[in-house]
């Protein structure tokens, strides 16, 4: 049925699907009930196994996009899959985006005291999710599918600046947002015992969720493009049909018919409006062939 | 009309990007400025609103009506602070802060209309007994 995903495909991606609910799942159970309050923060702490990972989700997916974006640019590697696939990574950032910045505000309000503030990260943060958000909107702006996927890429690259800058600019500037804890420069891990292996298994299991999520979104598109160009063969095929005249009134001054196989799309429509259709066409037909007989 | 529909698009997201840059780095770039760093510019920043970091010198906090007493110190600098309103609930004297207000005039101390709470990046647990191998139980 389906012309895309082969069955062993669509097998290792539902597997990949069931280890990151599996993996989700767990990390909930150990964040909530297995592992214990921290000094200072109590169980506030809890948050961490949720908003790093979704974070850095982020980061992947809007770095998957712009590799994505790079590869369909370079004229050599030159595919509308790269295009795909760079339209749901970036679709699955900004939705990871959102989620940094509210579970970040619900994080916020009770350890900062507030639900945000004009810090650097913080700032740099909704940055990045209005700059792929715009993003999504140039995909939408029309034009032939080439254009529109290289305005989309070259986009893609620019706003990907921010990722960078967002990650630094707990480092470059004086932020409220504290720094690293996993992805810190100086490599020491901040955090102990089976709080790191619960934040560890956060991780892998959102990265596998987006991977997943991604594959799907992926296919979906694709299957859109196949529809749109399927339409496109099927209405080439009926035009050319017409063109064929129609056998209920030939008359004996038409020129022989050129073969062409009927698309079953064509046939199936015969008897109402593209019947008369085809009528009026052939009685042109007719007229211009015994101008050619003269 | 694609080509002025893109433009208003790409007017629109520029525009949402001054707003962002303009409104948060403007002031974040420099989002707050230590004790020691406040103290030495004292006279540059009179009474104008800014935000002052530091820690809170233990034994310091009293509870006033409508409010709470502490000082805060950073870089060898100690400032008295009051502040009127509810800290949040990780205040406590020891952890660093960050304040939004200003310094009254004069000789006084410094008016916070904000307490802000800033957390390091460690987490350890509270109970480390709990957990086997913790090299901070001890």
């Amino acid at each position: 049925m389906n012309p895309i995903v082969s069955r062993r495909a669509s097998l290792v991606t539902g597997a990949v699907g069931l280890t990151a609910l599996v993996g989700i799942a767990a990390t909930v159970w150990l964040g909530l009930w297995v592992t214990p309050p921290a000094v200072g923060m109590g169980n506030l702490v809890r948050l961490l196994y949720i908003h790093p990972p979704v974070a850095w989700v982020c980061y992947l997916a809007f770095g998957v996009a712009t590799a994505a974006s790079l590869a369909y640019l370079w004229p050599r590697t030159r595919s509308r899959s790269w295009d795909r696939l760079a339209g749901a990574s970036a679709e699955l950032g900004v939705v990871f985006a959102a989620l940094t910045l509210v579970t970040g505000s619900i994080w916020g309000y009770p350890t900062w005291g507030t639900w945000w503030t004009w810090d650097a990260r913080l700032t740099t943060t909704a940055l990045l999710a209005v700059l792929y958000v715009g993003y999504l909107a140039i995909r939408k702006v029309p034009g032939s599918p080439h254009v529109v996927a290289r305005r989309s890429a070259v986009v893609a690259v620019l706003a990907f600046v921010d990722v960078p800058v967002n990650y630094l600019s707990v480092y470059w500037w004086k932020t409220l947002h504290q720094t690293g804890t996993v992805l810190d420069p100086s490599k020491q891990l901040k955090v102990h015992g089976i709080m790191a292996w619960t934040l560890l298994l956060g991780f892998v299991s959102f990265t596998l969720a987006y991977a997943w999520i991604l594959v799907q979104r992926y296919r979906v598109a694709a299957l859109e493009d196949h529809r749109d160009s399927d339409g496109l063969t099927s209405a080439i095929a009926e035009r050319i049909a017409e063109g064929a005249g129609s056998p209920t009134r030939g008359t004996p001054s038409a020129a022989p018919a050129p073969t062409v196989s009927t698309s079953p799309a064509a046939a199936s429509l015969g008897g109402n409006g593209a019947g008369s259709l085809a009528r009026g066409v052939s009685s042109e037909l007719d007229g211009a062939s015994s101008v050619v007989a003269k | 009309m694609p080509a002025r529909r893109l433009w208003i698009a790409g007017l629109l997201i520029v525009a949402a990007i001054g707003f962002l840059v303009y409104k948060g780095l403007g002031n974040s770039l420099v989002y707050f400025r230590t004790v020691n760093q406040a103290v030495a510019m004292r006279a540059q920043l009179g009474t104008t609103a800014f935000r002052l970091e530091g820690d809170v010198v233990p034994g310091t906090v009293k509870s006033v009506p409508g409010g709470v007493h502490f000082d805060v110190s950073a870089g060898g600098d100690t400032v008295s602070v009051v502040d009127h309103g509810q800290p949040p609930q990780m205040f406590a004297a020891g952890i660093p802060v960050v304040l939004e207000g200003h310094f009254q005039s004069g000789t006084g101390g410094f008016v916070s209309n904000q307490i802000l709470v800033k957390h390091s990046s460690s987490y350890i647990a509270a109970h480390p007994g709990r957990v086997k191998g913790d090299p901070t139980a001890a």
